[in-house]
């Protein structure tokens, strides 16, 4: 029988099903749809939206997305995930878990915020381009109000969102203490623009979003 | 109505408490560190430590039940109470100043068994914190420490029951169960090698202490304004399970 691995995000949740003959199959789906999934009962999982489903045990985040790439960052690496809601990240030093930081407090500059620029403008995450300029997205919510100010001003909403986008990566850089490289995981992978922009600053390695339901599917079994 | 308490913060000299339990055998000692849904004072600014918020909610709340309020207002405490001493007192607050800046002599003498000990981190420091007025010898199992927790009795106690009961005691609370409040080199002492949390309430000036000792012994620093939120603790629980 396979066995199910869920990373629960806020908007979009991933789902790693690992067939009897091994096979690993990905999927990503929207957590408002969870409550479609409770026929199945997950191995482990992670994530805020966790609650909407059966499972066996649930791991904290930043765990799981050590555990997903421990081997790419050791024996000296970075690795952060940028998600709908929140931004966390995790290091190793010298072959051991060193630091981390986690913020979800506030989701005012993380990809929820981008799909809702997005959506509003009418515009795809496909358009945006990096672009050298930035604003400071120190808030969010002050970060909304210059784009809006800009386009009003006639800027295209297209530069002036990638410009926000270019703010939320300096934000990251800075987050993580300024690395010399970084792994990159979550839905932020699928963004050029924002890796684009992160590149302006150091080297990115993006590993992809189904890098914490690949953690859970690493620890052991209940 | 009767007056029938005796407020006080951080840590008061055992002589001093000896001296006003004689005085007042009937009165009860209320620490005011503690938050009570005591209801807002109002007097210092809505972004301002969690502890001295308490201290004023709490000293209003029992304003006419308080027959004095023992305050200590030197290194043993810190600048905001040596403030809230004084602002207490405009207040009409009958406020005893106190200072215990005593310093360890010889420090393989210390006797800190509850901190070494094995009992659930959150009843250790309740233990420390009530020894201050009502001292109970208690026995204890001493273990090796597998994680520590640096810093003061936090406004959330919650967050002590995300570690391990084999978990040390460090920082002012250590302090305090030495007899030794003011002591700078106690407070900064941690066993090298012990992954070890350092937390600070939010606005505090000893988060300057906490962040300093974090990255000199690669723990972990957290800072927490009133109720750990869930990132907070996710942090503390990601920090044990990893290291």
């Amino acid at each position: 029988m396979s066995k199910f691995y869920l990373d629960a995000g806020t908007t979009w949740s991933k789902i790693l099903e690992i067939t009897d003959d091994n096979e690993k199959k990905y999927s990503v789906i929207k957590s408002s749809s969870l409550k479609d999934f409770q026929n199945i009962i997950f191995e482990k999982t992670t994530g805020h939206n966790f609650n909407h489903v059966q499972k066996k045990e649930h791991v904290n985040e930043v765990v799981a997305l050590v555990k997903g790439c421990e081997h790419l960052i050791k024996p000296d690496g970075i690795v952060l995930d940028l998600g709908s809601r929140d931004i966390k990240w995790a290091k190793y030093k010298n072959d051991n878990f060193s630091d981390m930081d986690w913020n979800s407090s506030c989701a005012s500059a993380t990809g929820a915020t981008i799909e809702m620029l997005l959506k509003f403008y009418n515009l795809n995450v496909s358009d945006l381009e990096f672009t050298k300029d930035r604003y400071s997205v120190t808030c969010g919510i002050f970060g909304l109000e210059q784009i809006m100010d800009d386009i009003s001003n006639g800027l295209s909403a297209k530069v002036a969102i990638s410009k926000f986008v270019h703010g939320i990566a300096f934000n990251a850089y800075n987050f993580t203490k300024t690395p010399e490289k970084i792994f990159i995981s979550g839905g932020f992978c699928e963004n050029k623009c924002f890796l684009d922009s992160l590149s302006y600053y150091t080297e990115v390695v993006s590993i992809g979003r189904f890098v914490l339901v690949d953690g859970l599917s690493r620890l052991p079994l209940c | 109505m009767k007056k029938d308490l005796i407020g006080f913060w951080g840590y008061v000299d055992p002589e001093i408490v000896k001296l006003n339990k004689k005085m007042y055998p009937d009165a009860t000692f209320i620490d005011l560190d503690v938050g009570t849904d005591a209801p807002s004072s109002k007097i210092v600014p809505d972004s301002y430590c969690k502890i001295i918020k308490n201290i004023f909610d709490n000293a209003f709340f029992y304003k006419e039940r308080l027959i004095k309020i023992l305050a200590p207002i030197g290194k043993d405490k810190c600048d905001s109470g040596f403030f809230a001493a004084n602002i207490l007192k405009e207040f009409g607050f009958n406020v005893e100043t106190l200072f215990y800046e005593v310093i360890a002599q010889d420090y393989s003498k210390l006797n800190t068994p509850i901190s070494k000990s094995n009992l659930p981190l959150k009843k250790k420091i309740e233990i420390i914190t009530a020894n201050i007025i009502d001292l109970k010898e208690i026995k204890t199992t001493q273990v090796k420490p597998r994680f520590g927790f640096w810093g003061v009795p936090p406004h959330d106690l919650s967050i002590l029951e995300l570690f391990p009961d084999d978990t040390h005691v460090y920082g002012w609370t250590r302090c305090v169960e030495a007899n030794y409040p003011a002591d700078i080199n106690l407070e900064m002492f941690v066993d090298e090698g012990v992954p070890t949390v350092f937390y600070a309430q939010t606005f505090c000036a000893k988060n300057q202490l906490a962040k300093y000792l974090a990255d000199k012994y690669n723990g972990l620093y957290v800072d927490v304004d009133g109720i750990a939120n869930n990132s907070v603790k996710a942090k503390i629980e990601a920090f044990l399970k990893l290291r």
